[in-house]
């Protein structure tokens, strides 16, 4: 027993430090309460919610748990999969165009040679500022087949009107037209500001070795650009998976789907058809696919080291 | 966040209210999105409905005080609101706001309000035939009875055929019908002359066609338009009328698929054939280029119901004289031409707190002839109730219609009999597989009788309804 009692004194000496200690501890835990507390009330909770309504299905106002059926629906969902294959077709076209647009213009943003760099560098980021409907409104009229100034302007050099929002393939380029103009400055900024950290001894020394500006731009350039690359990847990846408001406000969805997105459907479901289950499983679905994907560009593009 | 398609949060924020300006589910749904769920706008689920729906938690409230909003769109609004003093005279403690929320922006904004269990719902909300049967079903208490209100004395008031749809039980009373629109087919008396075809002579749709042709060879002019890729949900509107001239609707009154009857398989033919002949202007982009198609004379036909008399009057008030009316030809030779074809309501929201004082409102404006006679007067919005059309408006010539009674003519469709239409709770998941199966057919030529099949198959799919075979 005696061996067990702590000497006098230190029982004594330790609860002021041990006080001291503690409350140190919870001070940090304090300042981030606000911050954690609203993150619980507008983000986990409704995130958490929102998991399980997608395990239940409202038939005449009850609702009732149905297990993983809306999960299993989606899989055998036709619009579903048009929605990803659309989604897909963006991806792998418009991304990847716009990216390397966006890389061009932030070289010929950073160049020395070019005058008045500033205005030009707003004039390419100024779309980003435009509200998406607001946006997308212009888009619709501009490019209205009867009405629209874009096809009086091509009937004016002769050409046929062209079925831009109307025709599914045309709709889709006029979508992937849009999304382009909205965001390749925004990508360009991002990448202009990592370009601007490539020391110019690295350009000077490529120089010396004898490389021209092609061979400079592959071995300096894009190796100094790789993770401003990756970061602009993959928030072009999740914003596409998200997309909703230009093809909502731009086409509907339609033509017969054509430009049909994720977005666009879960809305539909919830706020069309009251479905509000099977539309948060498809906002479940688009977070493992989001998540995938962009684990998927790190293990490709990310610094192995 | 930042990323390349969606935004920053500041930006977001930014965007938010103008977004919500135009759309308010647009915007819900894009903040849904980021958030990963729809539970920030559906509540805290305490309703008796559980999950996602609510229950109203409302009071009667007095019926000479309050503070009441009213939900409508444009026209509707306008009148509702011109309504206000006169209802004030005998009303003087009530204090009505009606809000243009606009239409279809309107729908989104009561789903929001409904799956948030009543939260932030005016007290009297203005909601079309389209859209009550699945606000009753989906979110039951989200409207309130009016039948404890004193609704059911006002039974017999309506045009035939209404109060079905606002009863179905015909005990609980979900809404109080306003509108009553029989299809029309308003059209150009200039062009038909210039092309010398007598518009009083077509019988059927076969005849219009026919009448469409020379028209086109001989003036330039297209029959009618379309919305050919369903840029909104209304590019259907001649298919359904087509349907319901013939006796059927999407569903049959014990709620089973009937979208690919051969009566919808000649209807979507009908409109494939005139599209073909080259009859159809595109209408893409809905409702603005509707307009627009006016104020340029694109067509010679504008197959629209009776509202539509009043938006033609304001769109082009240079063309008084040169439009008339009639009701649209037959299906088949001999066949019905008359259709009551949409309906609109009020209703009290289930959560409002002053129900008594929202129901007198809706009395005022609904049963009471002088109002509707008013309405009509404004935006030619045409009443469903009966007595109304004792009003001398409703007999008199329209001068913009060339002499044209119109009330009559509209007055004569309601009056002729109209088979029940049952819309149910999936009517916007059908409204969606027919505009897409008559895109198919307008843009890739598809056959009618194809894609209506494909349409109702999938129908079945996403509802568990059973085909009407």
């Amino acid at each position: 027993m005696t061996t067990l009692a702590p000497p006098v004194r230190e029982t004594r000496t330790r609860p002021a430090p041990a006080r001291r200690k503690r409350s140190g501890r919870a001070a940090p835990y304090l300042f981030v309460l606000p911050a954690l507390l609203l993150f619980a009330a507008f983000k986990l909770y409704p995130i958490g919610w929102s998991f399980v309504m997608s395990l239940h299905r409202t038939v005449a106002g009850v609702d009732t748990f149905v297990g993983a059926d809306n999960y299993a629906r989606l899989l055998d969902d036709p619009l579903f999969w048009t929605a990803l294959r659309n989604t897909g077709v963006i991806l792998a076209v418009q991304v990847p165009l716009m990216l390397a647009l966006a890389t061009g213009l932030a070289v010929a943003l950073n160049s020395t040679l070019l005058n008045g760099r500033s205005v030009f560098r707003l004039g390419f980021f100024l779309p980003m500022v435009t509200g998406l409907v607001a946006y997308g409104i212009a888009f619709s009229v501009l490019l209205n087949k009867e009405y629209g100034l874009v096809n009086w302007l091509l009937g004016g050099l002769g050409l046929d009107p062209v079925p831009w929002l109307t025709d599914g393939l045309w709709a889709q380029i006029s979508l992937g037209l849009a999304l382009t103009w909205h965001y390749t400055g925004y990508n360009a900024v991002i990448l202009l500001a990592r370009l601007q950290t490539v020391p110019a001894e690295l350009y000077d020394a490529a120089a010396v070795d004898g490389a021209g500006a092609l061979a400079a731009f592959r071995h300096v350039t894009l190796p100094g650009l790789r993770p401003a690359l990756l970061l602009t990847t993959v928030l072009s990846t999740i914003g596409t998976l998200q997309l909703f408001d230009e093809p909502f406000v731009l086409t509907g969805g339609g033509p017969d789907n054509a430009t049909l997105t994720i977005g666009v459907y879960l809305y539909r479901n919830a706020f069309s058809y009251f479905d509000f289950g099977y539309a948060s499983a498809l906002a479940y679905a688009l977070t493992v696919l989001i998540g995938l994907l962009g684990l998927l560009q790190f293990r490709l593009l990310g610094d192995k080291s | 966040m930042a990323d390349g398609h969606t935004h920053n949060s500041t930006a977001h924020q930014a965007h938010l209210s103008r977004r919500s300006a135009l759309r308010l589910g647009g915007g819900i749904a894009a903040a849904g999105l980021g958030t990963l769920g729809l539970t920030a706008c559906s509540g805290d689920g305490a309703g008796t409905g559980g999950l996602g729906g609510g229950s109203g938690s409302g009071a009667k409230g007095d019926p000479k005080k309050g503070e009441i909003t009213v939900w409508s769109w444009q026209g509707p609004a306008a009148e509702l609101k011109s309504l206000v003093p006169e209802f004030n005279k005998t009303n003087p403690g009530i204090k009505v706001t009606v809000q243009d929320i606009g239409n279809p922006a309107i729908w989104d904004k009561i789903t929001a309000g409904m799956a948030a269990g009543g939260q932030g719902l005016a007290d009297v909300l203005h909601i079309g035939v389209d859209y009550l049967p699945g606000y009753v079903e989906r979110f039951p208490g989200g409207l309130a009875d009016l039948a404890p209100l004193g609704a059911t004395a006002h039974k017999d008031s309506f045009a035939q055929g209404l109060w079905g749809t606002v009863s179905p039980d015909n005990k609980r009373v979900n809404a109080l019908p306003w509108e009553a629109n029989s299809a029309g087919f308003y059209y150009r008396a200039d062009i038909f002359e210039k092309a010398g075809v007598d518009p009083d002579a077509l019988q059927t749709w076969d005849d219009t066609i026919e009448a469409g042709k020379k028209i086109k060879a001989k003036t330039g002019v297209h029959l009618l338009g379309i919305d050919k890729p369903a840029s909104q949900p209304d590019a259907a509107n001649l298919f359904q009328t087509l349907l319901q001239l013939q006796g059927v609707f999407y569903f049959d009154l014990e709620g089973r698929i009937t979208l690919d009857s051969p009566e919808a398989v000649r209807a979507l033919t009908l409109i494939r054939t005139m599209n073909d002949a080259g009859l159809v202007s595109d209408l893409a982009g809905g409702w603005n280029a509707l307009m627009s198609s006016l104020k340029k004379g694109t067509n010679a036909v504008v197959p629209y119901p009776t509202w539509f008399g009043g938006i033609i009057e304001e769109q082009v008030p240079a063309e008084s004289g040169k439009w008339r009316v009639r009701l649209p030809p037959a299906v088949r030779p001999g066949g019905p031409t008359a259709a009551t074809v949409n309906s609109t309501h009020l209703a009290v929201a289930g959560s409002s707190r002053h129900q008594a004082a929202a129901w007198a409102f809706i009395e005022f404006a609904l049963t009471r002839p002088a109002s509707q006679v008013k309405i009509y007067r404004g935006k030619g919005i045409a009443p469903a109730l009966m007595k109304a059309y004792e009003d001398n408006v409703f007999h008199e010539p329209s001068k913009y219609f060339g002499g044209q009674r119109k009330g009559e003519i509209f007055l004569a469709a309601l009056k002729a009999k109209s088979p029940a239409v049952n819309y149910t709770s999936d009517y916007a998941r059908a409204l969606k597989l027919v505009t897409d199966a008559q895109s198919k057919v307008l843009l890739k030529g598809a056959e009618p009788a194809e894609v209506l099949a494909e349409a109702a198959a999938e129908l079945a799919r996403q509802t568990g309804r059973k085909a009407a075979k």
